[in-house]
């Protein structure tokens, strides 16, 4: 056999050329028989053709192909009269150990077109005159065939397009497979053919020498596999994977490859050709409209034509470049229409595509870093079609020039029997899962996404989550260490050009190496309390919780499609809420201990040189819960409001955001603050969304309450600002209970929440745990913190979230220092129960 | 020829896998399963909502081996997935007439 080494250590062209010399070697034995033939009968000198079609046709003929003659006569005399000629030499051929396919013609059938048989059409399109009579050959070719295809242009594009399309289907429209075939799948060998016939019947912009580059891989891959197996096989397994790369096929010099890298090569290539084939099904004339436009995009449209590009036929076109100003060289405009992408699902057109992608190194230089390009980034990752246009910004080399930490896991192929997809489209996968997950309404996942769509909506920082799910596997790209650490390594450079804040970039940073915890987790006993417990202490916080889990149901999905059963679901489902409980359940347990030391404390420490002894007094016997759901920085607020306690016993620090404010109090612990808080927040109309109250040792307290102003009036009124902080502070500062309220106005709700007051007694050691459910309405904190004052309970921990039309809150109570007599819960029930009716009355 | 079929807990899926080729089986189904026995299930509160579990995830694991192998494949099970309380499992055993290798046709205990 002939050395595989020899035939292909050449270069990358080395397959071109087998083909080539193939096809011209099968010329030379077709012209010589057929001459012969004609020597015997000479009536055969005209009126008879042989033509070539197909992969011959192309002058590709690859080792193990057919070779599809087409025999075309004058009339149906000559046919009667070549046809034992014309079956001699197809046995001549076989003979000679060449598979031929041949078919005889009139050239009055060639001209004319069935819809029925287009694909016989369609195969004139690679027609190839070979030997016979010239003339013959060049008037079907030159003269008949144009006029065909100026003719039937459209049934055969409609044709040609259905067929790839069904073909397309088969593979999953992707062609991210770990074991592809390299000539149907999308991005494969008849896709470049494809974009050959689209040229032939709607002329464009000619291929460039990366396309030819990428065919030239694969049609060395492809005589590699056919010589291999001595047969028509086109599917790369990975023990040809294996194979290919130790020789070094299609490589330049044929240098031995690493199978991965290998691989990491077919897929570049083939993304070459998939995107040169959907270019130019972009540029084909349509009919109609491409669809009517929803609202939104229109809108979108105009806002977009003041801004460098405009919508065109439902697709992005950039402005003209001017001498000087190029959209394409603008980084704002750029990811603005990604941004576009993201959120309408409208994609680029194919000239925007060509004048960023050749933008790129101009593009670079423009890029401003640091949180102006956190701001373009975040609508791309937030935007419902996010998936697709990250992969669009990938193809185009936009995203690895803002992230080229990603460049590592471009096509990389993990080996093993599990993962569907390379870990770039891994990583697309799982951003897609996630914002469908409420698209999900049929089948059975349908009620587990439901549930699972209800925590994204809670999801403070759904942002950070997609930035996690879209750095999570970077590590993979490097040879060392574990991959959780690399790609949070590699993360974390990202997170410093991003200059994003040490909160959030703690929270992606955790999320990345903890990315495989809830999955390791699962693998033990779910309700055992110890898994909960150690679970609990990784992530910490029911924010991070709430990230992990979505994440890890979303990554699990994405390595296969069938990877995430309902069982499977069901089982994350319930470790989130175990641990969610145990969070919520065991806060008043985890105090601050200044004897241990921790990241956090140094941190806290590091902003405050010279303080460090009183701020481990200020920090003594917080909950954990408050030092890990705030930034070191908000500590340091904290504390330097503490320090000005002797000044004036009530110190407010108010954020006004139009979305969401925040007030935190820091004042002595006595009775009723958190209810007065409660109060005057809801008489002002504020609807409290979250809020906390926490104590440490020295009896101060920290109480922060978010709240959305639902009438507006701070956003009309700005002066309203400053009132509101004065009389949250002279209610906090009051003896006595402000004496009367007036009742907020309020929306209706949406749906309706009965309420369950109900008492832990076993959870914590030191408090009776209250958690009350019920519809989320103004007043509703204060009611029932007011009942708990009058009760003479002391809330030593609170802890309120909304979900919905749903107020969740615990409160962590003590009475005199010690936990509620169990006796007096039932009383105490009944009195709360009867204060939430009071204030929905 | 006998057939052992195992409903265990799914935490301890891992450490019977391994005791299985530590015995030397090569082959086995695994199936996700939800059941309860005597354990039954229980009420969950997740955030004030009741959440009930009436069916605990499981996981089936199933086995054809030669008679020799039963005993030491049953220790294997008991040793990795026993943890003494309510809801470790239990083991099936049935007998097996006939297994026939699709591939070949192999018959009888070459065909495991």
């Amino acid at each position: 056999m002939i050395s595989l080494r020899a035939m292909f250590a050449a270069d990358g062209d080395a397959g071109v050329r087998m083909v080539r010399e193939r096809s011209a070697a099968a010329d030379a034995l077709v012209q010589a028989l057929w001459a012969e033939a004609t020597v015997q009968d000479a009536a055969l000198a005209t009126g008879v053709t042989v033509m070539a079609v197909g992969g011959y046709g192309r002058e590709e003929l690859f080792p193990a192909s057919d070779l599809d003659l087409l025999f075309v006569v004058d009339n149906a005399a000559k046919e009667k009269l070549a046809k034992d000629s014309i079956k001699r030499l197809s046995q001549q051929l076989w003979d000679s150990d060449v598979r031929v396919a041949a078919t005889t013609r009139a050239i009055a059938e060639c001209e004319k077109f069935d819809a029925d048989n287009a694909e016989f059409t369609l195969s004139l399109l690679d027609l190839r005159y070979v030997a016979g009579d010239a003339a013959l050959g060049s008037r079907l070719s030159d003269t008949a065939l144009p006029k065909l295809i100026e003719r039937e242009r459209k049934p055969l594009l409609a044709r040609l397009v259905k067929l790839t399309a069904e073909r397309h289907s088969r593979y999953g429209h992707t062609l991210f497979h770990l074991e592809p075939n390299i000539k149907d799948c999308p991005g494969g060998l008849r896709d470049a053919n494809t974009c050959g016939w689209l040229m032939r019947l709607h002329p464009g912009v000619a291929a460039g020498a990366e396309f030819a580059e990428a065919f030239a891989f694969l049609a060395s891959v492809r005589c590699f596999l056919h010589v291999r197996a001595g047969r028509d096989v086109n599917a790369l397994d990975w023990k040809t994977q294996d194979a290919a790369a130790a020789e070094g096929i299609g490589v330049d010099g044929g240098r031995a490859r690493d199978a991965a890298q290998w691989m990491q090569m077919y897929f570049r290539h083939a993304r070459v050709i998939a995107r040169r084939f959907e270019q130019q099904t972009d540029a084909l004339p349509r009919s109609r409209p491409l669809l009517r436009l929803p609202d939104a995009l229109k809108r979108k449209g105009a806002q977009a034509e003041s801004n460098g590009m405009r919508l065109v036929r439902g697709r992005m076109e950039l402005d003209e470049a001017t001498q000087f100003y190029d959209a394409a060289h603008d980084p704002e405009t750029v990811l603005r229409a990604f941004a576009m992408a993201a959120e309408t699902n409208a994609r680029l057109s194919h000239d925007a595509e060509v004048r960023i992608e050749e933008g790129v190194p101009a593009l670079s230089s423009q890029v401003e870093e640091g949180t102006a390009l956190w701001h373009q980034l975040r609508p791309i990752l937030l935007g419902p079609f996010a998936g697709a246009a990250l992969r669009s910004m990938h193809a185009m080399g936009v995203l690895e020039l803002l992230l080229p930490e990603f460049h590592g896991i471009d096509a990389l192929v993990i080996r093993d029997a599990y993962h569907r997809y390379t870990v770039d489209e891994h990583t697309f996968v799982l951003i897609d899962t996630l914002h469908g997950l409420a698209d999900v309404t049929t089948g059975p996942m349908a009620e587990w996404s439901r549930r699972f769509a209800a925590i994204l909506r809670d999801l403070e920082h759904a942002d950070l989550l997609y930035l996690a799910a879209l750095l999570h596997d970077t590590g993979k790209g490097r040879s060392t260490g574990e991959h959780t650490h690399e790609s949070a390594r590699l993360a974390q450079s990202v997170l410093q050009r991003l200059e994003m804040d040490e909160y959030d970039s703690g929270l992606v940073l955790d999320l990345i190496t903890n990315h495989l915890e809830m999955s390791a987790a699962l693998r033990r006993d779910i309700f055992d309390a110890e898994t909960v417990r150690g679970f609990a202490a990784k992530v910490q916080t029911p924010e991070a919780l709430r990230m992990l889990t979505l994440f890890t149901f979303a990554d699990i999905h994405a390595v296969h499609p069938d990877a995430l059963t309902p069982w499977k679901a069901e089982n994350l489902w319930r470790l989130y809420i175990a641990t969610s409980n145990y969070l919520d359940r065991n806060i008043d347990d985890e105090r601050f201990d200044s004897r241990v030391s921790s990241e956090l404390v140094h941190r806290v420490t590091l902003l405050l040189p010279g303080e460090n002894r009183e701020v481990l007094q200020f920090m003594e016997g917080f909950p954990q819960r408050y030092l890990r759901t705030r930034s070191p920085e908000q500590i340091r607020t904290h504390y330097g409001m503490a320090r000005k306690l002797s000044q004036d016993e009530v110190q407010l620090d108010f954020n006004w955001r139009a979305d969401r404010s925040e007030l935190t109090l820091v004042t002595p612990d006595r009775r009723m603050i958190f209810a007065r808080m409660a109060g005057v927040l809801a008489a002002w109309g504020m609807n409290i969304i979250t809020a906390d109250a926490f104590s440490n040792t020295q009896g101060i307290i920290v109480d922060t309450f978010r709240f959305t102003d639902t009438f507006k009036t701070l956003e009309m009124n700005p002066g309203e600002r400053e009132r509101l902080v004065q009389s949250v502070h002279d209610a906090a500062a009051a003896d006595t209970m402000i004496a009367s309220r007036k009742r907020a106005r309020r929306r209706d709700p949406l749906i309706k929440v009965d309420t369950s007051v109900e008492f832990d007694t076993a959870s914590s050691t030191h408090s009776t745990l209250l958690q009350v459910v019920a519809q989320d309405l103004a007043g509703l904190l204060y009611a029932v913190s007011t009942t708990l004052g009058e009760a003479r309970c002391n809330i030593e921990v609170a802890v309120i979230d909304t979900e919905g039309d749903t107020a969740i809150d615990v409160f962590y109570l003590t009475r005199d220092g010690d936990v509620l007599d169990p006796a007096t819960l039932p009383q105490l029930q009944q009195k709360l129960v009867a204060a939430i009716a009071d204030n929905a009355g | 020829m006998q057939k052992i079929e195992a409903v265990i807990q799914p935490g301890k899926l891992d450490a019977v896998k391994e005791a299985l080729i530590e015995a030397g089986i090569e082959g086995i189904t695994i199936v996700e399963a939800r059941g309860h026995g005597r354990q039954k299930g229980h009420t969950e509160f997740y955030r004030g909502r009741e959440y009930s579990v009436d069916l605990l995830p499981k996981i089936k694991l199933e086995t054809v081996v030669p008679d020799a192998l039963v005993d030491k494949v049953v220790s294997a099970i008991l040793t990795a997935a026993q943890t003494g309380s309510i809801g470790d499992g239990k083991i099936f055993i049935t007998r097996v007439d006939e297994a026939i290798r699709i591939r070949n046709e192999d018959r009888g205990d070459p065909a495991l």
